[in-house]
């Protein structure tokens, strides 16, 4: 579904991402983890669009995306989890989620200004999903209330949501566990694997190595913007050079 | 019910004080009129999508610029008036093209200076008439119907006011309007769900300069003649006063402005004319009033008076907590 092949950005003449290569499978959850500073996060604005690569392919299926802008990869079908709050601010947790449906619907100014037939067609379709969303992340009883008045757990659910609404292809989370506690990062984990069970494809980069490995079919490990190692849960756990890595940051 | 009520009630006031208004007062309520519509669209791109322009009076001018010298070569006037946000759309579609990339105070002086540039070139231009502007422009009609009355004015102020009310509504309740509300907070994560956020900005300056189009289209009939000094930046300033006074984001929030501020500097024009007021005193008190309002508002009424006041008013008779909805 994602191949990523030797794809490079730097900062100032370092690199942040070196010549990195990955691929995940049709209904596959891939996890990449790395201690702090070895590219997670590049290499997820690289995949999503938010930074343009130096060298490298990205292929989404089938069609070469690195040099497409992040709302046409949209298009295509990856949905995005952010880090932290990315709540749109004055608008209605259903309102939020309908934004979602943005890419699988077309009324523009035009229609949305005269009230068209295509108008109240998408915005019939776009309510649907959005409760359907809603429901499939326990958030339907909020749906009216303010987004930005949301606990940091509910904000991460909602944003979840709006990814889901686009129906995406490709389900990307980044650092989704940060900041949660215990209980609110049991209920996300919950959530994750019951999309893994319907089948969707996921990638999943996370600090936490314990919350990756429990729900990643494959683990990919950065370190210093490269890949050391690339395997299943129990393969990783195992890899000196995963342990060295991690140690080596702890001492 | 309740708002259908409240709805024909103001219309059914709006549409009644030109025929009580003497001439004197139809001319602010006119001026108002043209006013808050063109602060509508500064709310929408603001307070709706999250973008600055200081440069709203130059749509303002484009719009009237366009409609009298299409009226003086002899153009029906109400092509006329058609043209005038069209052609002002048109600019900000060009001009949006760059000036869109920049953000925060970068895009507010860049399009203050756009405002100052169009000034400059109108006064220099032959086809503007340079300083001296544009004047005996036809009054405004509609095949064999003229508008010759000011009131004639006052109806198709607000008329044009409805309109652009109307629009601004459709769009902001809608998919595209989620989308503006969306990228005010986060481009980023605007873009990540498949919302074009470059062509997005850029069709709602368009808009807004569209409404500031038909404003100055409509401004340039009723005056009959138009000048550089009839745009100073000052009114551009006028209409970001009166979004901010009467609540960004909301679109009666705009009305609610425009008509505060128009009436407080109506008032504050009768001090300064009075006698032995300095000649320059309109000018120093209303810069001097802008300033002030607009320091106190922000300081006392962040979200503005007309969010303030319904909020205030849901507490008292609903005991819920407003600030916990937006509907």
């Amino acid at each position: 579904m994602l191949t990523v092949t030797g794809i490079s950005r730097s900062f100032g003449g370092v690199y942040a991402v070196g010549d990195v290569s990955l691929s995940v499978a049709d209904g596959e959850v891939c996890g990449v983890i790395g201690p702090n500073g070895a590219g997670k996060s590049t290499l997820f604005n690289l995949i999503t669009g938010h930074l343009p690569a130096d060298r490298g392919e990205i292929t989404f299926l089938g069609r070469r995306v690195e040099r497409l802008p992040p709302h046409r990869r949209a298009r295509l079908g990856m949905s995005i989890v952010f880090q932290g709050a990315r709540v749109f601010r004055g608008m209605t947790v259903r309102e939020n989620v309908m934004v979602g449906m943005h890419s699988r619907t077309r009324a523009g100014f035009v229609a949305a200004a005269l009230r068209l037939p295509r108008h109240r067609a998408d915005e019939r379709e776009i309510a649907r999903e959005a409760d359907l969303a809603l429901d499939r992340v326990g958030l339907a009883e909020w749906a009216d209330r303010a987004a930005d008045q949301l606990p940091i757990g509910q904000q991460r659910a909602l944003q979840l949501a709006r990814a889901l609404c686009a129906r995406p292809r490709l389900l990307l989370l980044d650092e989704p566990a940060s900041g949660l506690r215990g209980g609110e990062r049991e209920r996300l984990a919950a959530l994750v694997e019951e999309l893994r069970a319907s089948g969707l494809t996921i990638l999943l980069i996370e600090h936490d190595v314990a919350f990756v490995t429990r729900l990643a079919d494959r683990v990919v490990v950065l370190d210093l913007g490269r890949v050391i190692a690339d395997g299943s849960p129990a393969e990783i756990r195992a890899d000196p050079l995963v342990l060295a890595a991690y140690l080596g940051q702890a001492s | 019910m309740k708002r259908l009520a409240g709805g024909l009630l103001i219309a059914a006031v709006t549409l009644a004080l030109p025929a009580v208004l003497d001439d004197s007062s139809l001319a602010v309520y006119i001026l108002l009129g043209l006013a808050a519509m063109v602060t509508v669209g500064v709310s929408l791109l603001m307070g709706y999508a999250g973008q600055v322009s200081l440069g709203q009076g130059a749509f303002y001018a484009i719009g009237a610029y366009t409609a009298a010298l299409l009226a003086l070569n002899g153009v029906p006037p109400l092509i006329g008036l058609i043209a005038a946000p069209v052609a002002a759309a048109a600019f900000a579609l060009v001009i949006g093209t760059p000036l869109l990339r920049l953000r925060g105070h970068h895009l507010a002086f860049a399009t203050l200076a756009m405002q100052l540039i169009l000034l400059s070139l109108a006064g220099q231009l032959d086809v503007t008439g340079g300083d001296i502007g544009l004047q005996a422009i036809p009054q405004f009609g509609i095949g064999s119907f003229e508008a010759g009355s000011a009131s004639a004015y006052a109806y198709l102020t607000w008329a044009g006011l409805a309109l652009v009310m109307l629009v601004t509504h459709n769009v902001i309740t809608s998919r595209p309007g989620r989308a503006l509300r969306a990228l005010a907070t986060s481009e980023t994560a605007a873009a990540s769900a498949g919302i074009p956020v470059g062509r997005y900005k850029l069709v709602v300056f368009a808009l807004s300069a569209a409404f500031a189009g038909l404003a100055g289209g409509i401004y340039c009939f009723y005056t009959g003649y138009v000048a550089p000094g009839s745009f100073p930046v000052l009114i551009s300033i006028q209409y970001i006063v009166m979004a901010v006074v009467g609540g960004l984001g909301t679109i009666w929030g705009a009305v609610v402005g425009a008509t505060a501020i128009t009436l407080l500097v109506q008032g504050l024009d009768r001090v300064a004319s009075l006698p032995g007021m300095p000649s320059y005193a309109p000018s120093v008190l209303s810069y001097a009033v802008y300033a002030l309002v607009l320091i106190l508002v922000v300081l006392f009424l962040p979200r503005g008076l007309l969010p303030t006041f319904t909020r205030a008013r849901w507490r008292l008779f609903s005991g819920r907590r407003a600030d916990l909805e937006y509907k």
